[in-house]
C-alpha cells in the first residue's frame, strides 16, 4: 500500500491515507458497493484536538442535501456544526461514538467513523486533490482560528 | 429532626472531563454536608416520563435544589412538564440571562396588581401567562445552571445558604407517606428498609418511609448498615467519601442515591408557562402532531416524541419566545434570553457551515419543510400555520381588492 499523504500544520504533520477519498469538509470517504463510510480526516482531528461530545440532529436513514446540517461537535479545543458531504441517504450513525466520542482521537481512520451515506462519491476528492484543497484553505484556517482566539 | 434539603445532580451529556470532574467533586462535597440528600441522575432532558429517574424525582416532596447543564429556566419546565413543580426559588449563581428573567417576572407579578404601570413600557406586560392560572405546590425548587461557575465550592456554598433559607419540615415527609407511593418507589422500600437506606436514600422518595419507621435512624453508625445499601447503584464511582458515617452529627450515614437509567438523546419542545399566553401558533404551526391541549383547552407538549430531531421552527415562531429547545446551540432557542459567548472556537464555517441571514419566520418555514420533506410529505412553505402574514407582506401597489377594502374601512357604519 502507498504511503500516506502529509501536510504541515504549523509543527504538527497530518497525515493522510490513500486508500480513500476525501471531502472539502474534512471528512475522508470510502466507498464499498453504494456505501459511503466517512470519518475525519486528520486535519480536522488536529483542530479538534480531543473530542468529548458529538450530537446528531437527525435520526437515520435519512435523505439529505449536500451542506445540510447534521449534528454537532464539542471538543477541548472548538466547537462546529456539522454538515452532510454530499447528497444521498445517511444509512447509519456510529453509535459507539455517543457514549464515548474518543475513538475520534485514537483511530480516526477506523473505529472512528462517522456515519455512512448512500450516493454517488463523484464530488470527492482525490487524496492529492485534498492536499491543493489543504494549500488553498490553511490560510484562511489559521486566520478564522486566530481571530476568534484574539475576541 | 435536621430539615433536609434534595440536591438533584443532573449529569451532562459531554465526557468532556472538566464537567465529569465538577459533578464528581460535588457529590463528594455535598456527602459531607449534613441536612443534604443527594440525588444523581441522568441529563435531565433525557429522561423518559415514566423512567426510574423522573419517578424518583416525583418522589421528592420537599424543598430541591436542582443542579444541570442546562438553562435555569430548561430545567425548571422540564420538571413541570413531568409534574414536578413548585415555587421559584431564587438562587444567588446566576447567569446574567437569569437576573433578567427574574426582572421580567417581577414585573409581570406587579403588572396585575397595578395594571398598565409598566416601568418598561412593554406593551407585554399586561397579557395573561399560564402560570397566572395554576398555583404551583408551596415547596421552592431551584434551577442552577452548571456552566455559572466551574467550582464545586461556590455551588455547595449556594446549596448550604439554601439548606439555611428554606423550612422543610420533616412533618410534611410524613405527610408524603400517607400518599401513594408509585410501585417503584414501593419495590425500593420493600427490597430496602433497612436503616442504612434511610441516609442513603432519603431523597429517593420510597425510602422515606423506611425512616419513618426506624426512629432515631440519625444515629445508626454501623457499617453493616452502610454496605446493605444495596440501592446505591454505581457508588464506585463516589470516592470513598460515600461511606463516611455519622461524621455529620447525627445525621446519618449518607450516600448518593445514584438513579441509573441509559435514557437514549431526545429531541422535544418545553414550554415556559410563565411566558406562554396559550395563543396556539405553535399547535398550528407544527404539522407533526407535537402539541396538544389539556381539558381546559391549555396548550401542552402533548406527543414530544413526535417531534422531528434538530427541528426548532415551533420556537421560533412562538411570539412570546416561550418554547424552549434546551439542546439547540442557539442560546435564545435553549432557554437563555441573551448571547452567550463561547470560550471555544467556532469551526463550523471550515467544516461546511452555508453563510447564512435569513429571518426566524424564514427559517421557521425552512425548517419545517425539510422535516416535511424527509418523512415524504409535501412541502407546504408559508401556507399554513403562519399568523400574522400580512405585517411579513413585502410591501406593493394596492390592487383593486385593497382599494375595496379601504373604502369599506372608511365608511362610517
Amino acid at each position: 500500500m502507498s504511503e500516506p499523504l502529509a501536510f504541515a500544520m504549523g509543527e504538527f504533520e497530518a497525515r493522510f491515507p490513500v486508500d480513500r477519498q476525501y471531502a472539502t469538509n474534512h471528512m475522508w470517504a470510502q466507498s464499498r458497493d453504494d456505501i459511503v463510510r466517512f470519518g475525519f480526516s486528520a486535519y480536522a482531528v488536529r483542530l479538534l484536538q480531543d473530542v468529548y461530545f458529538l450530537d446528531w440532529i437527525v435520526d437515520a436513514p435519512v435523505k439529505l442535501s449536500e451542506k445540510q446540517q447534521i449534528g454537532a461537535i464539542e471538543s477541548k479545543k472548538a466547537e462546529s456544526d456539522l454538515f452532510a458531504p454530499l447528497d444521498g441517504t445517511l444509512t447509519q450513525f456510529n453509535q459507539n461514538l455517543l457514549s464515548d466520542p474518543s475513538s475520534i482521537n485514537v483511530d480516526g481512520y477506523g473505529d472512528g467513523w462517522l456515519f455512512e451515506m448512500r450516493g454517488t462519491a463523484e464530488g470527492l476528492l482525490r487524496p492529492e486533490q485534498y492536499i491543493d484543497h489543504l494549500d488553498a484553505v490553511w490560510e484562511v484556517t489559521q486566520r478564522t482560528i486566530k481571530g476568534q482566539l484574539n475576541e | 429532626m435536621a430539615k433536609r434539603l434534595t440536591v438533584v445532580l443532573s449529569q451532562g451529556q459531554s465526557q468532556n472531563p472538566a464537567k465529569r470532574g465538577l459533578e464528581e467533586d460535588l457529590v463528594a462535597r455535598l456527602l459531607m454536608e449534613p441536612g443534604i440528600d443527594a440525588t444523581v441522575v441522568p441529563h435531565l432532558y433525557d429522561l423518559q416520563p415514566d423512567g426510574t429517574a423522573m419517578l424518583c424525582l416525583q418522589g421528592i416532596s420537599g424543598d430541591m435544589v436542582v443542579l444541570s447543564w442546562l438553562y435555569e429556566r430548561a430545567a425548571r419546565w422540564i420538571l413541570d412538564r413531568n409534574d414536578v413543580r413548585g415555587q421559584v426559588g431564587t438562587s444567588l449563581i446566576l447567569n446574567e440571562d437569569d437576573d433578567e428573567d427574574e426582572d421580567n417576572d417581577e414585573e409581570s407579578a406587579a403588572g396585575e396588581s397595578a395594571a398598565g404601570e409598566s416601568a418598561a413600557g412593554e406593551s407585554d406586560d399586561d397579557k395573561q401567562r399560564v402560570v397566572d392560572f395554576r398555583e404551583p405546590p408551596s415547596r421552592k425548587i431551584y434551577c442552577i445552571d452548571l456552566r455559572a461557575d466551574n467550582q464545586a465550592a461556590t455551588y455547595v456554598d449556594e446549596i448550604k445558604r439554601i439548606a439555611a433559607e428554606t423550612n422543610t419540615d420533616v412533618v410534611q415527609l410524613g405527610e408524603w407517606i400517607q400518599g401513594t407511593p408509585a410501585p417503584e418507589q414501593m419495590q425500593r422500600y420493600l427490597e430496602g428498609g433497612t436503616a442504612a437506606g434511610v441516609g442513603a436514600n432519603g431523597s429517593g422518595g420510597g425510602n422515606l418511609t423506611a425512616g419513618g419507621n426506624v426512629t432515631g435512624a440519625g444515629n445508626v453508625t454501623g457499617a453493616g448498615n452502610v454496605t446493605g445499601a444495596g440501592n446505591v447503584t454505581g457508588a464506585g464511582n463516589v470516592t470513598g467519601a460515600g461511606n463516611v458515617t455519622g461524621g455529620a452529627g447525627g445525621d446519618g450515614p449518607r450516600e448518593v442515591n445514584r438513579v441509573d437509567e441509559e435514557p437514549g438523546r431526545r429531541w422535544y419542545p418545553v414550554i415556559d408557562f410563565s411566558r406562554c399566553t396559550n395563543c396556539m401558533e405553535c399547535i398550528d404551526f407544527c404539522l407533526f402532531g407535537v402539541y396538544g391541549v389539556d381539558q381546559v383547552d391549555t396548550i401542552l407538549v402533548e406527543q414530544p416524541d413526535n417531534c422531528r430531531k434538530g427541528c426548532p421552527a415551533c420556537s421560533r415562531v412562538c411570539p412570546e419566545n416561550a418554547i424552549i429547545f434546551p439542546q439547540h446551540k442557539t442560546p435564545a432557542i435553549a432557554g437563555s434570553p441573551e448571547f452567550v459567548g463561547s470560550l471555544k472556537i467556532d469551526l463550523s464555517k471550515l467544516f461546511g457551515a452555508p453563510e447564512s441571514d435569513e429571518s426566524a419566520v424564514d427559517a421557521a418555514v425552512r425548517e419545517r419543510d425539510e422535516q416535511l420533506v424527509m418523512v415524504g410529505r409535501d412541502a407546504v412553505g408559508e401556507s399554513v400555520g403562519i399568523a400574522m402574514r400580512q405585517q411579513q407582506a413585502e410591501d406593493r401597489p394596492k390592487d383593486e381588492l385593497d382599494g375595496l377594502l379601504d373604502e369599506l374601512d372608511e365608511l362610517d357604519l
